[in-house]
C-alpha cells in the first residue's frame, strides 16, 4: 500500500538520485532536477488542458443535448489531437496595424503566468514544486498578472471589440480579486499559515485521527471563493471579457493558430488552478481515505471542475452593471462581515490548549468549535440569501412598473396620433 | 561569481533599462509596460534577499493594482504615439531626481556590492526551505517565514507603526468615500444643472480665446489691486 500511495514521490527521488549519482552533487545536478520538475509540473497543467477540453465538450453537449465532438477515434477521444494539430497548421495572421511586440507577447505572458500557478500544488505529500510558506498569497499575486496580458492582448490587436473586451476586464478580474482574498483570509487564519501543505495537514489533522475540510467549517467562504473564482477567470456565465454575442470574442477576435491556442490554454489552465485551489483550500487536497492521495486530489478538482461545466452548460451569461454590483455591493460586504465573525469566534472558542493558555477563552474540542463556526457561517449565508432575495424583488417589481408605465404612454400617444 | 550575484546583476539591468526606456519612449503604453518590467524587477530583489511575502506584496500591489489603473488612463488618452516625452518643467524634475539621487548615496554609502545572502542559502542547496513534520514521514512543512511575524507584530504594536497602519486605513476610507461620491447616481435635475454649468464655463474659455491675451492681463491686474 505504501508502494501505491508513494508512488510520484519515489519517482521523483529516483531521478534525483539517478542525477546526483551521474552528475555528482553540484549547481550542474541541481539545474537539471529544476528543469525536469518544472517540466513535470508543465506537463501536468497541459495534460489536464487537453483532457478537460475534450470532457468539457462532451460534458456540455450532454447537458444541452447535443452529441459534441465525435469524428476523432471512438468518442472523439483523438479530438485534442486533431484540435492542436489543426492550430499549428493555421495561418498565423497579425494586423497589419497591431502593436507588433505587444500583440505577439501577450498569448505567452498569458500562459506562462497560468502555469505558473502549479508550482506551489502539493499533489501529494511531498510532491510539490515548491512548498512556499506564502503559497496561497503567490497564488493571488499571479493571478493578478493576467490581467495585464489580457489588457495587452486587448491593445496590442487595435481593434475596437478587442479593446471593449479589456475594458470589460478591468472591471471584472480587479473587482473580483477582493473577495476571493477576502475568502481566502478565514481559511489562513484558521491554519496560521499561508503554506498549501499547512493548509491540507490542517484539515486532515483537525480532530486527531480524522479530518474535516474547511467547506464544512467555512461554508460561506468556500461558496464566496468558488464564484469570486469562477468571474476571476473569466467563464461562463461571467464570460464578458469574450461574449461573442456582443463584441465578437472580446480581447482574442484578432488571434490565429497557435496563439489563440496559447490563449485557450492560460484559460483552461486558470479554471484548472481555481478547481485544484479550491480542492486544496476548502475540499482537504489530497487527503482522503483508501485512494493513495495524487487520485484524491485528481478527483477532487475534477469534481469542482464539473460544477464549472455544469454552470457553463445551464446559465446565461449575467450583465455587466449586475457582475459589478453583485461583487461590491454583496460579495465584499458579505465577505468582511463573515471574516470578522471567523475572528471573533476564533478568538473566543479555543481548542488548541497552548492558545487558550496563552489568550485565553473558552476551551472546547476542535469538532464542537467546528460546529460553532459552521453553523454560524451557515446562518450568515441564509440571512445574506434572505436580504438579497428580498431587495432584489422590490427592484425588479420598481423596473416592471416603470416599464409598464412607459408602454401605456407609449399606446396612448399611438392612440392620439391615429 | 555565485549564480545569486549573476541573478542580481540580470535584474538589475532589467529594472534599470526598463525604468530608463518609461522616461524616454514616446508611446504612452509602451511606457506603462516598461514601467512593469521595472516593477517585476525590483520584486525579483525581493526574492533574492529572501523577503518571498514582500516580493508577491509587490507583485499584487504594483503590478496588479496600479500598473493596471496607468495603462486604464493610457487607453482612455486621446493620443498615445509619438508625444515627447518632456515639458515645460524638465529642469526642476531633473533638479529634484539628482538632489534625491545624491541623498540616497549618502544615506547608503559607503557603498557595498556584498549581497545579504547567508552562504548555507545558495542556490545549489534545495533542502534549505523544508523541515519534515514530526510523525508523518515524507511529509514537508515550510520552515515559518519569521519575517511575516515580524512585519505582523511591527504593524500592531501601536508603539512602531500601528498608528501610521491606523492613518493609511484612515486615508484609504477617505479616498474610498470619495470615489463613491463622485461615482454616484445622480437626479436628471442635476446632471442638467452640471451640463449647463460646464457649457458657460466652456462659453466663457471660448469667448476668452478669441479676444486675445491682453483681457487676462487686465484681470490679473485689476485682482491684484484688492
Amino acid at each position: 500500500m505504501d508502494i501505491i500511495n508513494n508512488l510520484v514521490k519515489n519517482l521523483g527521488d529516483g531521478i534525483a538520485a539517478g542525477i546526483y549519482g551521474a552528475l555528482g552533487q553540484g549547481i550542474a545536478a541541481d539545474i537539471l532536477i529544476m528543469v525536469i520538475a518544472a517540466i513535470a509540473v508543465f506537463a501536468v497543467a497541459s495534460g489536464g488542458f487537453a483532457g478537460l477540453t475534450y470532457a468539457e465538450r462532451k460534458i456540455v453537449a450532454r447537458i444541452q443535448d447535443r452529441v459534441g465532438p465525435n469524428q476523432a477515434g471512438p468518442y472523439g477521444i483523438l479530438q485534442p489531437i486533431a484540435d492542436a494539430v489543426k492550430l499549428f497548421t493555421k495561418e498565423d495572421t497579425t494586423p497589419a496595424e497591431a502593436d507588433f511586440w505587444v500583440y505577439h507577447l501577450a498569448p505567452i505572458i498569458v500562459a506562462v503566468f497560468a502555469t505558473l500557478t502549479f508550482t506551489v500544488v502539493p499533489f501529494a505529500p511531498g510532491v510539490v514544486g515548491t512548498n512556499l510558506n506564502i503559497g496561497a498569497f503567490y497564488i493571488i499575486a499571479i493571478g493578478s498578472a493576467s490581467t495585464i496580458a489580457i489588457l495587452m492582448a486587448g491593445w496590442g490587436s487595435n481593434n475596437k471589440y478587442s479593446l471593449l473586451g479589456a475594458f470589460r476586464t478591468v472591471a471584472q478580474l480587479v473587482g473580483y480579486e477582493v473577495p476571493m482574498l477576502l475568502n481566502m483570509l478565514p481559511v489562513i487564519m484558521l491554519t496560521g499559515s499561508m503554506s498549501l501543505v499547512d493548509i491540507i495537514e490542517r484539515q486532515a489533522g483537525w480532530n486527531g485521527s480524522w479530518g474535516l475540510p474547511f467547506i464544512v467549517i467555512l461554508p460561506l467562504s468556500g461558496l464566496a471563493f468558488l464564484i469570486s473564482g469562477i468571474a476571476e477567470t473569466g467563464r461562463s456565465p461571467f464570460d464578458l471579457l469574450e461574449a461573442e454575442s456582443e463584441i465578437v470574442a472580446g480581447f482574442h477576435v484578432e488571434y490565429s493558430g497557435m496563439k489563440f491556442g496559447l490563449i485557450m490554454m492560460g484559460e483552461y489552465m486558470n479554471a484548472l488552478g481555481v478547481a485544484v485551489m479550491f480542492s486544496v483550500l476548502f475540499l482537504g487536497g489530497y487527503a482522503g481515505p483508501i485512494l493513495p492521495p495524487y487520485l484524491w486530489l485528481v478527483l477532487k478538482a475534477f469534481g469542482v471542475f464539473l460544477v464549472l461545466m455544469w454552470l457553463r452548460g445551464t446559465l446565461p451569461r449575467v450583465r455587466i452593471d449586475q457582475l459589478l454590483n453583485m461583487n461590491w455591493k454583496f460579495f465584499v460586504p458579505l465577505s468582511v462581515v463573515n471574516l470578522i465573525l471567523v475572528m471573533i469566534l476564533g478568538k473566543v472558542f479555543v481548542s488548541d490548549p497552548a492558545l487558550f493558555k496563552a489568550n485565553g477563552g473558552i476551551l472546547i474540542q476542535p469538532l464542537a468549535q467546528a460546529l460553532i463556526m459552521g453553523a454560524s457561517s451557515f446562518a450568515l449565508l441564509m440571512i445574506a440569501l434572505a436580504i438579497v432575495t428580498r431587495r432584489v424583488r422590490k427592484d425588479r417589481m420598481a423596473e416592471a412598473a416603470i416599464l409598464l408605465q412607459r408602454r401605456e404612454t407609449n399606446q396612448q400617444i399611438a392612440a392620439s396620433v391615429h | 561569481m555565485t549564480v545569486a550575484q549573476i541573478v542580481f546583476i540580470l535584474l538589475t539591468i532589467v529594472g534599470l533599462g526598463a525604468a530608463f526606456l518609461v522616461v524616454t519612449t514616446r508611446n504612452l503604453f509602451h511606457a506603462a509596460l516598461y514601467l512593469i518590467a521595472s516593477f517585476f524587477a525590483v520584486s525579483g530583489f525581493y526574492v533574492l534577499l529572501e523577503a518571498g511575502f514582500f516580493a508577491a506584496a509587490q507583485f499584487l500591489v504594483y503590478i496588479g493594482a496600479i500598473s493596471i489603473l496607468f495603462i486604464f488612463a493610457t487607453m482612455l488618452t486621446r493620443t498615445v504615439r509619438g508625444m515627447v516625452p518632456r515639458n515645460s518643467q524638465w529642469q526642476a524634475a531633473l533638479f529634484i531626481a539628482v538632489v534625491l539621487f545624491i541623498a540616497m548615496v549618502a544615506m547608503f554609502s559607503p557603498i557595498s556590492f556584498s549581497l545579504p545572502i547567508r552562504p548555507d542559502r545558495t542556490f545549489g542547496g534545495v533542502e534549505w526551505q523544508f523541515a519534515e513534520i514530526p510523525g508523518k514521514p515524507g511529509v514537508l512543512r515550510s520552515v515559518p517565514d519569521s519575517s511575516i511575524l515580524d512585519f505582523g507584530r511591527a504593524l500592531a504594536d501601536l508603539n512602531q507603526y500601528g498608528i501610521a497602519l491606523l492613518l493609511s486605513g484612515v486615508l484609504l476610507l477617505i479616498g474610498m468615500i470619495g470615489a463613491i461620491w463622485v461615482a454616484r447616481e445622480r437626479k436628471p435635475r442635476e446632471i442638467l444643472a452640471e451640463r449647463a454649468r460646464m457649457a458657460a464655463e466652456e462659453a466663457a474659455e471660448a469667448a476668452r480665446q478669441s479676444v486675445g491675451a491682453k483681457i487676462p492681463d487686465v484681470v490679473v491686474a485689476h485682482d491684484s489691486h484688492h
